[in-house]
């Protein structure tokens, strides 16, 4: 078997699109339960975003883990998970991104209430978009991360008066990696 | 015809005490009864839309396509270099120049202009009236606090309004933080670039 590979860096990157993982009612459940609990970001040359931090939402997070589980076919483990709001204006820069040198698995699931135009996550391998992910509620994102891989969240334009992108962004890490690390260079 | 900057002195001591970090900004820098005829040059200048991670407008090539785009170029280089290399202490000599089209929708994200090895020492902005005025589409300048060298907060500090005629001139540096905000109605003109030494 030939495996469709060029450079050891595209063993990383694998991606993919679950449309309809959860339904509208259990997404709009989730958003009431964060809805005051979002801490602003602003350090606008890397971000400006809302967020919540481990949120305690273990079911979801067990349903993304076994989504990318079934999909990678590795045994997992969440690392963190967090909740991002993007309104008009806001937005997340590559730049904001970590080094992940331990290949995780990011699973973002888009909670929002509605589809907002051009709002998109996009997968990068050095500086390249491969993967784009739009703002899809109920939808799932499932990527494979490397060394070279990294993510950004696409300008929320102020055109859409009511736009509010919400997405629960979960790392996992094969069970057994407890001491691999995670480099983050910008946070 | 550019204007011709008279007061060097009271013009490096304002580029000196600028917030937050040093700038000029220069009203009727064009020969109004002339601002028509760079209209007409750059309706012959082609443009395409550029999107990328931090912006979304339509622009002119690097270099311009058009003899007279590049006479614009460097009439304006022969006008204000000199001058800004004084008022700055920069020894800035040349420039590069691009058109520039915000339309609803557009906008350029937070960011220095700084890059290794570049070179840019000032960067500029000459907004030219616009048949449709843009709402939106201000530069902001940004504050930043630098600890061990890294940006460790940033704050909204000043907002220049792309008002036609006018020439913004900024220092560059790992700190000079800048957006185009978001243009949310009509179109918003401007030749930009950098000076380089």
């Amino acid at each position: 078997m030939v495996l469709p590979v060029t450079t050891l860096d595209e063993l990383f990157g694998a991606a993919l699109m679950v449309p309809d993982a959860i339904d509208a009612e259990r997404a709009a459940a989730v958003r009431a339960r964060h809805e005051s609990s979002y801490t602003r970001y602003a350090l606008v040359d890397r971000g400006n975003y809302e967020y919540v931090d481990d949120p305690n939402e273990p079911e979801l997070i067990e349903l993304m883990q076994r989504a990318a589980e079934r999909a990678t076919g590795r045994t997992l483990a969440p690392r963190s998970a967090r909740i991002l709001r993007l309104l008009p204006g806001s937005y997340v820069l590559a730049h904001h991104d970590g080094i992940r040198e331990d290949n995780p698995v990011e699973v973002t699931l888009d909670l929002s209430r509605a589809p907002v135009p051009d709002a998109e996550l996009h997968y990068r391998r050095r500086g390249q978009v491969y993967f784009r992910f739009p703002c899809l509620p109920g939808g799932l994102a499932i990527v494979e991360r490397g060394v070279t891989i990294t993510c950004n969240h696409c300008y929320v334009s102020k055109l859409h008066v009511a736009a509010s992108v919400v997405r629960l962004v979960v790392t996992l890490r094969d069970s057994d990696s407890a001491m691999h690390t995670t480099r983050n260079t910008s946070r | 015809m550019w204007t011709v900057l008279r007061d060097e002195t009271q013009l490096a001591a304002s580029w000196r005490r600028a917030e937050p970090f040093p700038h000029l900004v220069i009203d009727d820098a064009f020969a109004s009864e002339s601002v028509a005829g760079l209209l007409a040059v750059l309706e012959e200048e082609a443009v395409d839309r550029y999107e990328g991670e931090i912006f979304r407008f339509e622009a002119s090539a690097p270099e311009p396509t058009t003899q007279e785009l590049r006479a614009v170029r460097d009439g304006f280089a022969a006008a204000f270099a000199p001058v800004f290399a004084r008022i700055t202490g920069k020894p800035v000599t040349h420039v590069d120049m691009r058109a520039y089209a915000y339309r609803p929708g557009h906008y350029l994200l937070p960011h220095s202009d700084h890059r290794d090895g570049l070179a840019r020492a000032l960067a500029y902005a000459y907004y030219l009236p616009s048949p449709e005025p843009p709402r939106g589409g201000e530069l902001e300048l940004f504050a930043c606090r630098v600890d061990g060298g890294e940006i460790v907060a940033t704050d909204s500090a000043l907002m220049i309004e792309p008002r036609g005629n006018r020439l913004v001139v900024f220092d560059v540096s790992e700190v000079s933080l800048h957006q185009v905000r978001e243009v949310l109605a009509g179109l918003r003109i401007s030749l930009a670039g950098w000076f380089y030494p």
